[in-house]
């Protein structure tokens, strides 16, 4: 005779549903961009989630052999297209290592300036986003209503809005305008108030903390594991933030804290970029304030050949650790680049943090990764 | 209290419902443009002296000038951009020794036929200049 409670056993640990093969993707919304994720799903609950990428891939490692150091600056800028100042200094930082070319502090600070700028606008398409995959749209909206005032000083600076190419080896291409000092003294006192308006509208609502709140947790040493960096491994609250702990630029002058999560989940890797552009804008503050006058431009030479050899240099990029490998074999065209993608190491853990949840769960999971597809594929 | 979350986001909802409009209404209303915007290439040609910098310095090869040597001086006889391959990164404008490319506040450049996408920015035979030419005058090409 069978009792009610053996059924349920047997309902709970031997009836199965047959595994089954979801495919999400290249053309879904919450990927952000073409992107592929093959599900195996159990049920509901995701077995393994392998990710496919490559349909963004566009050779630029390759490119970069082709054209000379100068001429690869565009390029980065395509990687990780939200935040190509970031891009950009990590290229030409890895050039001056290499030629031991010294910067102008003027330079330095404006650096330091449209670097954090573009952190902030690369985070708000973050935490934008990531409110519309949750199932707030609002949230969006007021996000990239802030984003756009800093690619219009963006835009101010350089000329163009996303694709910058902005920084040279030596320094920047052209100085600042005068118009743009007030402009950017007066969103830095804007945008605290617009954070505290996201947190209010998306991170202090119920529906999306219950979406989000222990879901998609990393341990700090499977996030140190699979070589996690950014937002990302801090939320899983290991301290490592490359201006903190290996202070390029003029980093070390500044006063600023690397906001740190304690769970690492979902709502916690989300928490990080608003706590992040809040410290963004006191590093960009206290820059201002120290804004040197002098050159923009440092004694480069024209043609760009560094010695032969090798070097590796990185940053901390928006997404994380954003490092450069270039290989030089004494003419002015690199032999071998190779660029560190931040966004394609973290997304290395994407099966290893769906397992187990429910398929509703893999775009919070996958959102809260924060890739972006032109540097994953690169 | 559950639903205290929601209620703040709709207050502040309610508040953006007061401020006013960040939304341009393009075409009818226009953002400024910066002076640096980086739009249609704009070239003097009384000012360029033909020394193919520009083309060099463009990482998709997207310029093509054409030159014309006359008593051992480069004269410019045409200035082609292949424009739909370009990054407008601004490299070639920045290496013109004479600031005669330029970048212009037009950014409609969308057209119907593929044909009127490359930018001509002078014709061969558009310059008076060009009769040099006929007058011994050895075509080169740039870069070469």
């Amino acid at each position: 005779m069978i009792t009610g409670t053996d059924l349920r056993d047997r309902l709970e640990h031997d009836i199965k549903t047959d595994r089954y093969v979801l495919n999400m993707g290249p053309q879904h919304p919450a990927t952000h961009g073409v992107f592929r994720v093959v599900l195996t799903l159990d049920g509901e609950v995701i077995v393994n989630a392998e990710a496919v990428c490559g349909y963004l891939h566009r050779g630029i490692e390759k490119l970069a052999e082709a054209r000379t150091y100068t001429q690869v600056i565009p390029y980065t800028d395509r990687m990780d297209y939200l935040a190509a100042m970031l891009n950009n200094l990590g290229y030409v930082q890895t050039l001056e290592k290499m030629m031991g070319v010294e910067v102008p502090e003027r330079a330095e600070y404006i650096r330091v300036i449209c670097a954090e700028l573009t952190r902030i606008a690369s985070h708000l398409i973050s935490v934008g986003t990531y409110s519309i995959e949750i199932g707030g749209i609002t949230g969006f909206f007021y996000c990239l209503r802030d984003r756009e005032k800093i690619l219009d000083l963006i835009e101010m600076i350089s000329g163009s809005r996303m694709t910058v190419s902005y920084m040279r080896v030596g320094g920047v291409s052209e100085d600042l305008p005068a118009e743009f000092l007030p402009q950017v003294k007066k969103l830095m006192k804007e945008l605290p108030a617009a954070f505290d308006e996201y947190d209010g509208l998306i991170t202090g609502n119920e529906i999306f903390q219950a979406r989000t709140k222990f879901v998609g947790v990393l341990n700090p040493e499977t996030a140190i594991n699979y070589s996690a960096s950014g937002p990302m491994l801090r939320a899983s609250g290991v301290n490592w933030d490359l201006r903190k702990a290996r202070p390029y630029s003029v980093y070390d002058r500044f006063d600023f804290e690397v906001p740190l999560g304690r769970n690492g989940d979902c709502f916690d890797r989300f928490r990080m970029r608003i706590l992040e552009m809040r410290q963004s804008v006191r590093i960009i503050e206290q820059a201002l304030e120290g804004l040197p006058e002098g050159p923009f431009m440092g004694k480069a030479p024209k043609v760009i050949k560094p010695p032969v050899g090798e070097m590796y240099h990185e940053i901390e990029g928006a997404r994380g650790i954003l490092g450069y490998y270039l290989v030089s074999d004494g003419s002015p065209k690199p032999y071998r680049m190779h660029v560190r993608r931040p966004s394609f190491i973290n997304l290395g853990l994407l099966s290893e943090l769906c397992r187990g949840w429910k398929l509703a769960d893999v775009v919070a999971i996958l959102g809260s990764v924060d890739i972006v597809l032109g540097e994953v594929d690169c | 209290m559950f639903g205290k979350g929601l209620a703040t986001g709709l207050e502040i909802t309610l508040k953006e419902l007061f401020t006013p409009k960040v939304t341009i209404q393009y075409p009818e209303e226009r953002a400024p443009l910066p002076a640096r915007f980086h739009g249609r290439f704009t070239l003097d040609k009384e000012a360029c002296i033909a020394c193919g910098l520009c083309q060099n310095a463009c990482p998709n090869r997207v310029i093509n000038c054409v030159r014309t040597k006359v008593d051992k001086k480069n004269v410019l006889t045409g200035y082609h951009m292949d424009i739909q391959y370009c990054l407008f990164c601004g490299l070639c404008v920045e290496a013109c020794p004479k600031g005669a490319l330029r970048f212009s506040q037009d950014f409609e450049m969308a057209c119907y036929h593929r044909e009127n996408v490359p930018l001509v920015l002078l014709a061969e035979g558009d310059r008076p200049a060009c009769d040099v030419s006929a007058a011994g005058g050895k075509e080169v090409k740039a870069g070469d």
